[in-house]
């Protein structure tokens, strides 16, 4: 039988070390992905642009040139926040008052949505969140009656606010107004 | 000969520099490769040339799912508030070009509000000379029988809503619904899909 060299042998683990490292680097890779592309998110041009940290902003309607985010909605006006919950919790306030369909979606910092309300759960009424940390205790907060509590699993996150729009120009008027009802602010 | 161990030493170094190198560019390539171009890595649900995954922007979502979503649809909603069905090609199995026009038929799904959106492979949308990017429940006009359509391509065709897909690229057509109705969430493969065919040749 033949035997394996010495110099077999190293190539034996150099490979194998090559096909460890690999897989370790793939999955890190694809862990690491939706966390990295939320930072761009929330730390990158269009944040500082927008000044949108513990902030409402009101980026324009969607069209060829929106290319920050993929799959933009050119159906929907977007309102956004980068929310931080560092120095406390923060309050999230909306009264659009309209009809057609609005929604406040809550992201984490490793992009899963946690949270989403539409219009139909506030039945006309304003939408008041009091957005808190795992750490956090809502006990001391003074939470008035209606609003409600909501736990976010990381410090960070990211708030976008759809507002339906069929027709932008023609509804312009109504839906502008509307959205710029949303506050993102600290509590 | 004193100097050859110190060569070794080199070569040796030389080597794993390579080899770490190649792992980390394997690694990195083939986690780009499957959330760009394996969609089959995440769990999907096909219902005629449309797909939609049961776990996007769900916390439950795997490692994969959540990579893949964040990567070609970030900010996605779960499917108890939008479903998204999304086509890549055509009913005939054929990949969708822009170069290319499709007409896109259906009745509108059972859901509150809906839309069909003309993205290009980048997903983004189209640089379309007439700013129609989608055709929506408000939009939409539906025929006698209860159907809408549209055409995608680069030369319109007469008497539909037409969503102009210039250039020469791969084209990707996004159905949303918002507040789909629970039968649906619950089973989408009820679906009712739009077709999607080809008309004529390719410009």
């Amino acid at each position: 039988m033949k035997r394996i060299s010495g110099q077999q042998r190293l190539w034996f683990y150099r490979i194998l070390t090559l096909i460890v490292t690999a897989i370790l680097v793939h999955i890190l890779a694809v862990w690491a992905a939706p966390r990295l592309i939320m930072q761009v998110l929330m730390r990158g041009p269009m944040a500082q642009t927008l000044n949108m940290h513990n902030q409402a902003a009101f980026p324009p309607p969607v069209t060829a040139a929106s290319r920050t985010v993929v799959m933009p909605s050119p159906d929907l006006l977007y309102s956004v926040c980068v929310f931080d919950l560092t120095a406390g919790p923060v309050r999230i306030s909306a009264s659009p008052n309209l009809k057609s369909y609005w929604s406040i979606a809550l992201y984490a910092a490793n992009s899963d949505n946690f949270f989403v309300i539409n219009d139909r759960k506030f039945n006309g009424k304003p939408a008041d969140l009091w957005l808190v940390s795992l750490s956090g205790s809502s006990d001391t907060l003074p939470v008035p009656a209606g609003a409600q509590v909501v736990v976010s699993p990381s410090t960070t996150g990211f708030l976008l606010m759809r507002v339906l729009t069929g027709n932008y120009d023609a509804e312009k008027a109504v839906i502008e107004p509307a959205r710029h009802t949303l506050t993102c602010t600290p509590a | 000969m004193r100097g050859k161990p110190s060569v070794n030493r080199w070569q040796r170094i030389g080597i794993g520099f390579a080899l770490y190198g190649c792992a980390v560019t394997l690694g990195l390539g083939s986690a780009w490769w499957v959330l760009k171009k394996a969609p089959w890595t995440i769990q999907t649900v096909r219902v005629g040339a449309w797909e939609t995954s049961l776990l996007a922007g769900s916390a439950h979502a795997d490692l994969y799912t959540r990579a893949a979503i964040a990567a070609n649809g970030l900010l996605a909603l779960g499917r108890d508030e939008t479903m998204y069905f999304i086509a890549s090609q055509d009913d005939a199995g054929h990949p969708l070009r822009s170069r290319c026009s499709y007409r896109v038929e259906g009745v509108p799904p059972q859901a509150r509000w809906w839309s069909v959106t003309a993205y290009a492979e980048d997903m983004f949308l189209f640089d379309a000379p007439n700013q129609q990017y989608s055709l929506n429940g408000t939009t939409a006009r539906l025929d006698a029988s209860g159907h809408f359509a549209l055409t995608t391509g680069g030369q319109e065709q007469p008497g539909t809503h037409w969503l102009p897909t210039p250039g020469d690229r791969g084209v990707v057509l996004t159905l949303r619904l918002y507040n789909p109705e629970p039968e649906l969430q619950a089973a989408p493969t009820s679906l009712r899909p739009p077709m999607i065919k080809a008309i004529g040749a390719c410009a």
